[in-house]
């Protein structure tokens, strides 16, 4: 059922004329596909819709109207910020209204108390220079600079740089959340009044809804504002420099430094981030792959493959690079300290420093992300995992060997086993395994990867943050937890019974598997019948 | 069969008591929260039994409070409406200390004294709040997120994944615990999110209302290599505070805290109650302790680094602060707060907070560093009023996360055995609860009835709370009367 | 053309078919490049997407609404046509997708209005407007051809024959003479003689931006001829968007790189920073000023010269033979900066967003003519950065900047000056 006038009327009424459009061009141009985050893939071209209507509103009491008359006229809808982490923040079903948060761009920071107050239209590089500007700075995920703040803090955040600042939910504080049937719930300290730099839930902690690890895409609500920790930095400017494509932060040599090293061999990576951690320096510390540097070199695709084609599997098995931030956090004697250490360490295991670039395009504010698509066109991470170094290692490696059953369509990689590195002073490793694949020729085997990564940590015990709404729930659910899937939805339809909000997310994969036939044969587990 | 039988055969009959004298042991603790007795108390040792009980609950809709440790001081545990009493001070192994990854799994009955000495031993330790009792539960007191004296980890949050049955009677492990055959699997635990839900944020603060937690995953340091304890006399505590911001911005220091005068001699009377009273005469207001430390690598240089980024800090806006390592008159001070703060509280000594009337109620919540002097104004008032001694109120200030936000905490010392103290206390602390709140005070942990106070202004909040809580326990058998449930 | 053969010709959409489906909206086209972000003002540089703020005004909007023309998916309407036309073609989205990637957003945009103009649905009503003006009287304004010429005054030397061919435009023509009559008293000052084209006619720049390549390609033919039926080694121009046209657009609809058009293309800016560095121009009156300067996008990140090229697109999406790509990184930034700050005097302020950053007036390309609203709210946008870094003034190197900018100042009662930087350079002479 199309979008009704009555209730197009008294949208309208919501936002102004101007903001609100039906038109198909206008539609169209939210279309998810066919390039993107995992987009040109099956899930994208089964799964997702042309919106029937978008909206913008500009303040959290619009947004509630919005859900109230979506609930009132039974419209789906889906909450998007920047629409950038691909066909899961799109539409799925026909009709839809698609709530566009990019007017929600307020800002307020208080370096005192080290927090920034952000709409959900607020974008990363943004925050980050507003940050920096007052000695401060937060993590820019590896979704790059162009993420919202605030849908990647309730999905992702994290980066070399949570080697030391760790995970993003203590950085989460008060937060405004719009639940699927409109009531507004706030949480930390905004639940009792206007000040937003509290994040801990009074009693337990409702942030517990947020995100789940990875995120639920907007299936249990919308966040509209939330206020975001910074963390201390150090005072000098990191100066931008360059002129397009060659653009980058100059790096104050004193104070923030990297510092590659080839190491000797895995273990010996390995080994230099646990002592680092132990020795408690640094600001990150990530092993680097090669195909990153590569691209870093390259003018262009061609020059790429150019560069790529020269590896091979015993020039990757052989190549172990490790990247270490040092930041001068209080002095320059500080870094000098911590850069002695680090020497000590890397000789110890017989590693070697190489020459480094004082400069910084990457993380700090992340301007390089855009760069994975330059190789093939197509690139998804088939997952990226929080756990310890000693699950990250093993886990890359067999993410490397499955993957060769797949390779084509994925780009070749001569078995590089993924990017891992040290998070939380060692406390955690990360491991993100991504693939790359030509949109243009056949992609299912890309789709059948994705699905079999998933059995694969099941069968091999890994953690996954490929849970909730990214992987078929009936697959995934009986393995964790156990059965984390039916407290998901149990809390979906407490809060959310007409599948209102963003469907058929969590059970979008699982629909995705059912619809499309070349992923039926992949289906091994035991699921209800769905709805179309 | 009848519910006693039943639980007799759970948890074997020499684990179920139904005496009224042990029931009416676990009806009261060291809070003002009015006396509650429980029908059955059982003490389990394995999730299977917990598993049990919870499902036995169920079938006959009674209430279930879960106790973790022998002391409590928040009358979290004291059973409302009765039902059994799930004590699982017995589960209390430590299952693994993970050296690598820095990590401990513990039973929820593993006190902070087991703990602790198990870690030393292997150069480890916890983050610890400010000397906890030696016979909590490590975990639960994470769980209920009492502040850790510790400033410097930027990523905070010692609590990693957990074991938790749910109301419902599922067993069911949270983060990257969750994977199936866990510990048997490369996962080890370290990721506390997920799966699908952030289940751990639901079980935080929740005393006892959301399931039942019977082992954690948690983060520990190493013991530094060095360590140079610095004090400072405080007059004015809004200059001080100023300089912490300071300090803690550039991650100057281990731990770092403020105490006043009462609270600091409380905690380091050695004579009682001789050296309490000396000290609490000749100790400043408030005093400054700030602990420098450096890991194994070149430790003398980081102490070196460190204390020049002090100094000059000092030298170039604070010319006030005077650290010093010692305390005029009480030698060996850097030691004993040494130990003070990576230890707990000494099982053979009175609990520091009974140390001076036998009884203290706490007043303790989250607030900006700014705000410490308004709220002692504030105390201090009601404490007038009620004819309470203003030099006898504890106060410790305890910031977080680089002093952008601090813990304060009041002691209200007393006499337990005194009915007319108790009936002041309580009415004091009714009167300063309310006074602290609606100036801006955030009680983030609402024992007793702070949670009435919390949740009237806070409706929104705790609507949604209840609509979660009715998902995991739809019976509300989980310890019910507490929060808002 | 996803695969197989392909061109950079922008008379067949399809060549861009692999430009519009690899688009990851990734809004790097929208956003001011991340290493430049200044916070959470002045973070955007594309004036379309800003101001309408719905996708589809954005270049990750246009690729799929392109994509759906090309397939047949998409029926014209009086909003595709604002949603291609809404849009002075200013560069940011091609600049700042190329900081990443490979892809052709400019020269899908362009093709797009071709393929409008072709399907009889585009350009703007206004547009038609300008282009039967140009047609009848090769200008775009419509005034008399024969006063094309009336700018000039006795006390400006113009060469019969010279190297250097002064190609001045229709603004500085008939509506900004100041501009021509600076430029050319520059040229005498400098001891550089010029000549005059015999018969000037409008450059076609808003012909061939709306996508009248047919028209446009007609005259570039008969103007590139002209010049070189003069024996000019140096074709001169003072208007950014005149420059843009001779040099990348006149070779790319002659099919011809700009290195074979027979003679260099220059900018009053590129030549008096020359002039300046070589002695030949000498500042001798200081000028007491707070300045900023607005990087016009033609003279700046549109400006790279034009090499044709024709090839296949296979595996992985790689083209070959190899092509060098245009990312702005070669724009004429420096010079118009040297020349502002040798004169004695001016301080020189930059704007929030500059060089491949900048904000675009909003005027040019066809965007004033048909959307006057939005040219004077983009130079409002501009009007306020300048405000905001206490410039007094604003330096454009383009009369339609210096124009829409004057205008919108005027309208609003602000008191910012608006310059031509060739009446500064004049000035300080």
């Amino acid at each position: 059922m199309a979008i009704s006038k009555e209730a197009y009327r008294v949208l309208e009424a919501i936002v102004g004329e101007d903001y609100i459009s039906s038109d198909p061009v206008v539609c169209e141009g939210y279309r998810s596909g066919p390039a993107g985050y995992e987009a040109g893939l099956g899930y994208e071209r089964v799964m997702t819709k042309v919106p029937g209507c978008v909206i913008m509103p500009l303040t959290t009491e619009e947004v509630q109207k919005i859900v109230k008359v979506c609930n009132r006229y039974k419209i789906p809808y889906v909450p998007y910020s920047t629409g950038w982490y691909g066909p899961r923040s799109h539409c799925h079903v026909e009709d839809e209204l698609l709530i566009d948060l990019k007017r929600m761009d307020d800002f307020e920071i208080d370096e005192k108390h080290l927090y920034a107050l952000v709409g959900s239209g607020v974008i990363y590089s943004q925050l980050q220079e507003e940050a920096m500007r007052r000695g401060c700075y937060i993590i820019v995920g590896g979704g790059g600079s162009q993420c919202s703040a605030i849908a990647n803090m309730l999905g992702d955040g994290w980066s070399p740089l949570s080697y030391r600042i760790g995970l993003p939910h203590r950085r989460i504080l008060g937060t405004e959340l719009v639940l699927p049937d409109g009531e507004l719930v706030k949480l930390g300290s905004l639940a009792v009044g206007d000040d937003p730099f509290w994040g801990d839930g009074f009693g337990p902690d409702l942030r517990g809804l947020l995100r789940g690890f990875t995120g639920l895409r907007g299936c249990l609500g919308i966040v509209t504002r939330m206020a975001i920790k910074l963390l201390p930095f150090q005072p000098e400017k990191l100066e931008p420099t360059g002129i397009s494509p060659n653009t980058t932060l100059q790096l104050p040599p004193k104070r923030v430094k990297w510092i590659n090293f080839t190491m000797p061999s895995k273990e010996a990576m390995k080994k230099a981030m646990f002592e680092m951690a132990r020795a408690e320096i640094g600001a990150g510390a990530t092993k680097v792959p090669i195909f990153w540097r590569a691209i870093a070199k390259a003018r262009c695709k061609e020059e790429y493959w150019d560069i790529w084609s020269k590896e091979n599997e015993e020039t990757i098995s052989s190549f172990h690079l490790l990247r270490v931030l040092l930041v001068g956090f209080g002095s320059e004697e500080q870094l000098e300290y911590e850069e002695r250490v680090l020497n000590d360490i890397i000789t110890e295991l017989g590693g070697e420093a190489r020459r480094t670039r004082p400069t910084d395009e990457s993380w700090f504010k992340n301007a390089d992300s855009a760069g994975m698509w330059l190789m093939c066109g197509g690139y998804v991470s088939v997952d990226y995992v929080i756990e310890t170094l000693e699950h990250a290692i093993p886990h890359g490696e067999n993410y490397a060997k499955l993957k060769r059953k797949f390779t084509p369509p994925l780009m070749p990689d001569y078995g590089d086993p993924g990017w891992f590195q040290s998070f939380e002073l060692g406390h955690q490793g990360y491991s993100e395994f991504l693939v790359y694949w030509d949109p243009d020729v056949n992609t299912d085997g890309v789709d059948h990867f994705y699905l079999e990564t998933s059995k694969e940590n099941i069968r091999k015990r890994f953690y996954t943050s490929l849970l909730g709404p990214h992987q078929p729930l009936y697959l995934t659910g009986p393995a964790y937890g156990p059965n984390y899937h039916k407290w998901l939805l149990k809390i979906k339809d407490e809060f959310d019974p007409s599948f209102l909000s963003h469907p058929p997310v969590p059970l979008a994969h699982d629909h995705f598997v059912e619809r499309a036939e070349w992923m039926r044969p992949m289906k091994d587990w035991e699921s209800p019948k769905f709805a179309p | 069969m009848t519910v006693k039988t039943e639980l007799s055969k759970i948890v074997k009959p020499e684990n179920f008591f139904d005496d009224p004298e042990v029931l009416n042991s676990y009806s009261r603790d060291f809070s003002l929260v009015p006396p509650g007795v429980p029908n059955y108390i059982v003490k389990p040792k394995t999730v299977e039994e917990v598993q049990k009980v919870i499902q036995l609950a169920n079938k006959n809709l009674l209430p279930v409070v879960p106790v973790s440790s022998s002391v409590h001081f928040h009358g979290a545990a004291i059973p409302k409406q009765g039902g059994i009493i799930v004590d699982l001070t017995r589960m209390n192994r430590i299952l693994e200390i993970d050296e690598f990854n820095r990590r401990v799994r513990l039973e929820v009955g593993v006190t902070w004294e087991h703990a602790t000495k198990a870690l030393v031993k292997k150069g480890f330790r916890l983050m610890m709040p400010l000397a906890p009792h030696p016979m909590r539960s490590v975990v639960i007191d994470h769980l209920e997120r009492e502040v850790i004296t510790n400033t410097v980890y930027d990523y905070g949050e010692p609590l990693q994944s957990m074991e938790v049955v749910w109301p419902t009677g599922e067993i069911f492990r949270t983060g990257s615990a969750s994977v199936a055959g866990y510990p048997d699997s490369p996962s080890k635990g370290a990721n506390p999110s997920g799966p699908g839900l952030d289940f751990y944020r639901f079980l935080q603060g929740a005393q006892g209302t959301m399931g039942i937690v019977t082992w954690a995953n948690l983060k520990i340091e190493y013991l530094p290599a060095m360590d140079r304890v610095l004090l400072a006399p405080v007059d004015d505590l809004g200059y001080t505070i100023d300089f912490l911001h300071r300090i803690l911005k550039v991650r100057i220091g281990q731990e770092c805290l403020l105490l006043n005068n009462t609270d600091m001699a409380a905690l380091v009377a050695q004579k009682w109650p001789d050296d309490f009273e000396n000290l609490r005469a000749s100790l400043p207001p408030w005093s400054l302790i700030l602990i420098l430390s450096s890991m194994a690598r070149h430790p003398e240089e980081k102490l070196k680094y460190e204390q020049n980024m002090l100094d000059e800090i000092i030298r170039n806006g604070f010319s006030e602060v005077r650290l010093v390592d010692n305390l005029p008159g009480f030698p060996s001070i850097g030691k004993k707060l040494l130990v003070l703060l990576r230890q707990p509280w000494p099982k053979d000594k009175p609990y520091w907070k009974h140390r001076y009337q036998g009884g203290c109620q706490s007043i303790f919540f989250i607030t900006r560093p700014a705000m410490a002097p308004q709220f002692i104004e504030l105390m201090e008032a009601v404490a007038a009023q009620y004819g309470y001694p203003v030099d006898d109120i504890g106060s410790y200030i305890q910031p977080i996360e680089h002093n952008r936000a601090c813990q304060m905490q009041f002691d209200i010392f007393y006499d337990p055995t005194s009915e007319f103290d108790i009936e002041m206390v309580r009415s004091l602390y009714h009167d300063a609860i309310s006074i602290l709140a609606s100036e801006g005070a955030l009680f983030t942990r609402p024992y007793g009835e702070l949670a009435d106070l919390v949740y009237e202004s806070a409706t929104g909040y705790a609507t949604a709370l209840r609509r979660v809580k009715k998902v995991f326990d739809p019976n509300n058998i989980m310890n019910p009367g507490t929060l808002c449930f | 053309m996803l695969k197989g053969k392909l061109s950079l010709d922008v008379t067949n959409l399809d060549n861009f078919e692999y430009d519009m489906s690899k688009c990851i909206k990734c809004k790097g086209c929208y956003w001011v490049d991340h290493i430049y972000m200044p916070g959470v003002t002045f973070s955007t540089r594309c004036p379309s997407a800003t101001r309408y703020m719905f996708d589809s005004y954005g270049a990750y909007g246009k690729m799929r609404i392109g994509l759906a023309m090309l397939e047949g998916r998409m029926e014209y309407s009086d909003e595709l046509l604002k949603t291609l036309y809404a849009c002075p073609l200013c560069g940011a989205c091609d600049v700042g997708c190329k900081r990443n990637l490979d892809l052709e957003i400019e020269l899908t945009l362009e093709a797009l209005r071709i393929k409008a103009v072709k399907d009889g649905k585009g350009p703007m009503p206004a547009h038609k407007k300008v282009a039967k003006k140009i047609d009848e009287k090769h200008n775009r304004f419509g005034s008399p051809h024969e006063n094309r010429k009336k700018w000039l005054t006795k006390d400006i030397k113009v060469a019969a024959k010279a190297d250097v061919l002064y190609f001045v435009g229709c603004s500085a023509a008939y509506t900004s003479p100041e501009i021509a009559r600076a430029t050319a008293k520059i040229l005498n000052a400098a001891g550089t003689s010029f000549m005059l084209m015999p018969d000037e006619w409008c450059c076609g720049n808003i012909l061939y931006s709306v996508g009248m390549i047919d028209e446009a390609k007609k005259l570039a033919k008969r103007n590139v001829e002209a010049v070189r039926k003069t024996g000019a080694k140096t074709l001169l121009v003072s208007c950014a968007e005149g420059y843009r046209m001779w040099k990348v657009d006149y070779p790319k609809m002659l099919g011809i790189s700009t290195s074979e058009l027979g003679f260099e293309v220059v900018h009053l800016t590129e030549m008096a920073a020359e002039l300046i560095k070589k002695g030949a121009l000498k500042f001798a009156k200081p000028l007491d000023m707070r300045l900023t300067y607005h990087d016009s996008c033609s003279l700046s990140r549109l400006s790279e010269p034009w090499t044709p090229w024709n090839g296949e697109r296979g595996e992985w999406g790689m083209v070959s033979p190899g092509l060098e790509r245009r990312r702005g990184t070669n724009g004429v930034y420096q010079a118009p900066r040297d020349i502002l700050e040798a004169i004695p005097g001016l301080e020189l302020v930059e704007m929030i967003r500059m060089r491949e950053n900048a904000f675009c007036c909003g005027a040019g390309r066809g965007t004033q003519e048909a959307f006057p609203d939005f040219a004077a709210w983009a130079a409002e946008q501009r009007l306020f950065e300048a405000k905001e870094v206490g410039a007094e003034g604003i330096v454009a190197t383009c009369p339609m900047c210096k124009d829409n900018f004057a205008r919108v100042a005027r309208q609003n009662g602000e008191d910012l000056k608006i310059y031509d930087i060739s009446e500064l350079i004049l000035a300080a002479l």
